[in-house]
């Protein structure tokens, strides 16, 4: 075929659209399933009927009723409150204390720096449940010695959280913090800043988008984290990924509040996602290039 | 406004000596260009008395105050960056108010400090925008409004006008000097440009590998470079420079290459008397060879015999490449000159502008 070289360009932008969109399908069917399904009776989801059945009216038989019924079944209200002090908090240690950490890497040279540096990366070779026993042990002789709970409280998952992050923070805060011109920061201390002046009014207001992407990761992965919430938390202190599993049990199975459950619990991530998305694409791309 | 004095400063990057024994004093309000080719050193100087870079050995006082221990916010100076170092976060106005809030100036105050600056540097409907909005001469403009605004009692100044396209350049050259004169501000102005530091400074200082070479009047360096390596870096196209001997007889002295020899004026002669039967260099700059009808005015001079090689044509001016004997010289002459690559060329040379270096010390001798 002798193509000219913009149609050319033009059918291979289309097949690239198309493969985008088929990653684009395959991805979002889960998701998709997941809300077909909370609307659905759990009798239909039991015999695996793919579409909605027909009520007695001979209407199309739309659960709503599921998403008022879940927050009955379980306390649902009190994993969501769960799981955004949780998170909130492990954002919020994470992001504080990866930011200096991250910027005095970045900026200074000290004895260990790279040591330090490469030592936090290691932590991230170590597979998660590798510190789940250790972890559990700690908590348990620690209350014994000095009797302070911390297995299921808020304080202990939160610390565990933030110490779990830190590191992954760290490493790309720093490439946002290295990214910033060095000049701009002599011209700060030129013009009247002190040392931590110039991080305050230059360096974090610059890292911010930064900041912002990489708090945003660790929420949402904190949110979704089901493992040691499982194990270091109770009753009282119990997350969404933990609690959503107590629609299917001993006594019962309800796959329907499940899902509906599980919508939920996506719309605050989906919000905040959408809300800060220029940040996020900003904030990894820039990481990306520079890190 | 202040002195800035440099007393055997030194500095040192691990095993690399990047600044020997450096002795400056400039004057208050002075324009001291530091001039060097790249890595030479005279930013890392700079940076010394910025406060940027700490100082391994020597003292630096600006006034009568001793500052190699004086944070950089505390010695009462203003940096431009060659890259502006605007920041890209604050509109114009907050970047050059910046400074003056950290030290706690009164609002109204700043506002009319920042606004009478930014009527002299033409930055007044500016001031809302963000850096990114501005064009690189209006940065430039801006990153002078932020030192200015100020008022410090010294001016540091890396490579400004390096980022800006040359009309701009020469532009901002004239604007630098007419604020050097209202301000009356002691300014120290690092570039590799010889033409920025022939025309900005009062003073220029020529530094190499991290030595003072000369310090001195644009002029004087130019006409009495104290080295080799002064007369070859100022100047363009570079000075000419031929080995060869120092002769003498019947109490004449006369340099001998292989392809020429050089009668020595008597009034400069004396310098050379213990270079008799010794090697020297002998140096000579572009503009001090001529053509032959523009040289009737010159009184001592020499005619030599040249070939073109090639010639480059400025338009006001045409610089030739000549082959005499087996050294190669350039020649300036005027741009009307018509001599053609390969014919033969006759050149004057003025004797009262040669110049002879030592080839072991490299220092001038005449």
């Amino acid at each position: 075929m002798n193509l000219s070289y913009y149609a050319k360009k033009r059918i291979t932008d289309i097949i690239i659209s198309i493969i985008m969109l088929a990653l684009l399908a395959i991805t979002l069917l889960p998701i998709g399933w997941m809300v077909f399904s909370s609307l659905k009776s759990s009798t239909d989801i039991a015999i695996g009927r793919v579409g909605l059945s027909h009520n007695v009216e001979g209407k199309v038989d739309i659960r709503w009723q599921n998403y008022v019924d879940m927050w009955k079944n379980v306390n649902f209200g009190l994993y969501l409150r769960n799981s955004l002090v949780i998170c909130g908090f492990t954002m919020f240690f994470a992001m504080v204390f990866a930011t200096f950490a991250a910027y005095a890497l970045s900026r200074f040279k000290f004895p260990g720096a790279d040591l330090f540096s490469n030592a936090t990366l290691a932590t991230q070779m170590i597979p998660m449940i590798m510190y789940l026993i250790p972890i559990y042990i700690m908590f348990v002789k620690f209350t014994m010695m000095t009797g302070i709970p911390v297995k299921g409280t808020f304080p202990g998952i939160i610390l565990i959280y933030s110490a779990w992050f830190l590191p992954f923070s760290i490493w790309i805060l720093r490439g946002f913090f290295a990214a910033i011109p060095k000049e701009l920061e002599e011209a700060a201390l030129i013009d009247g800043c002190s040392r931590l002046r110039v991080f305050w009014h230059i360096a974090l207001p610059l890292a911010m988008p930064g900041i912002i992407a990489t708090g945003i990761y660790v929420f949402l992965n904190a949110w979704d984290e089901l493992m040691f919430a499982w194990v270091l938390t109770s009753a009282d202190t119990m997350t969404i990924p933990v609690g959503i599993r107590l629609f299917v049990g001993n006594y019962q199975n309800r796959f329907d509040l499940m899902m509906a459950a599980a919508t939920v619990a996506t719309i605050p991530v989906v919000v905040l996602f959408f809300l800060l998305q220029r940040h996020i694409v900003r904030g990894l791309t820039a990481g990306a290039v520079k890190g | 406004m202040a002195r800035v004095l440099l007393e055997n400063i030194n500095k040192k990057f691990g095993d690399v000596n990047a600044v020997k024994n450096v002795n400056l004093e400039i004057k208050d309000q002075e324009f001291v260009v530091l001039v060097g080719p790249s890595g030479c050193g005279k930013t890392t100087t700079l940076r010394m008395v910025a406060g940027l870079e700490e100082i391994t050995e020597g003292k630096i006082y600006i006034g009568n105050r001793l500052i190699n221990d004086v944070p950089p916010k505390d010695r009462n100076i203003a940096m431009v960056f060659q890259n502006y170092a605007l920041y890209p976060h604050m509109k114009v106005y907050d970047n050059m108010a910046f400074g003056l809030k950290l030290r706690g100036t009164a609002k109204h105050e700043i506002k009319k400090m920042v606004g009478e600056t930014a009527q002299v540097l033409g930055l007044d409907n500016l001031l809302d925008r963000y850096p990114k909005q501005l064009s690189g001469g209006q940065r430039q403009r801006v990153a002078l409004g932020r030192a200015i605004v100020r008022r410090p009692e010294v001016f540091l100044m890396d490579e400004p006008l390096s980022n800006l396209d040359a009309k701009l350049r020469v532009q901002m050259r004239a604007e630098l000097q007419r604020i050097h004169k209202t301000l009356k501000a002691t300014i120290i102005y690092v570039t590799h440009d010889q033409v920025e530091a022939m025309t900005l400074g009062q003073r220029i200082a020529v530094i190499l590998n991290g030595e003072l070479q000369q310090c001195d009047e644009p002029l004087k360096v130019y006409s009495q470079p104290s080295n080799r390596f002064v007369a070859g870096f100022i100047g363009s196209p570079p000075m000419n420079f031929v080995g060869g001997k120092v002769t003498k007889k019947d109490g004449n002295y006369s340099f001998e290459s292989e392809s020429f020899s050089i009668p020595v004026p008597l009034e400069v002669d004396g310098q050379l008397a213990g270079y008799v039967d010794k090697e020297v260099v002998f140096g000579i700059r572009p503009e001090d060879i001529w053509d032959v009808p523009s040289s009737a005015w010159i009184q001592q001079k020499i005619l030599l015999e040249s070939t073109v090689d090639f010639r480059e044509i400025i338009g006001s001016e045409t610089y030739l490449y000549l082959k005499v004997g087996r050294s190669q010289l350039v020649s300036r002459v005027n741009g009307m000159c018509n001599a053609s690559s390969g014919s033969k060329f006759g050149i004057v040379i003025n004797l009262n502008r040669i110049h002879f270096f030592d080839p072991a010390s490299q220092t001038a001798i005449i």
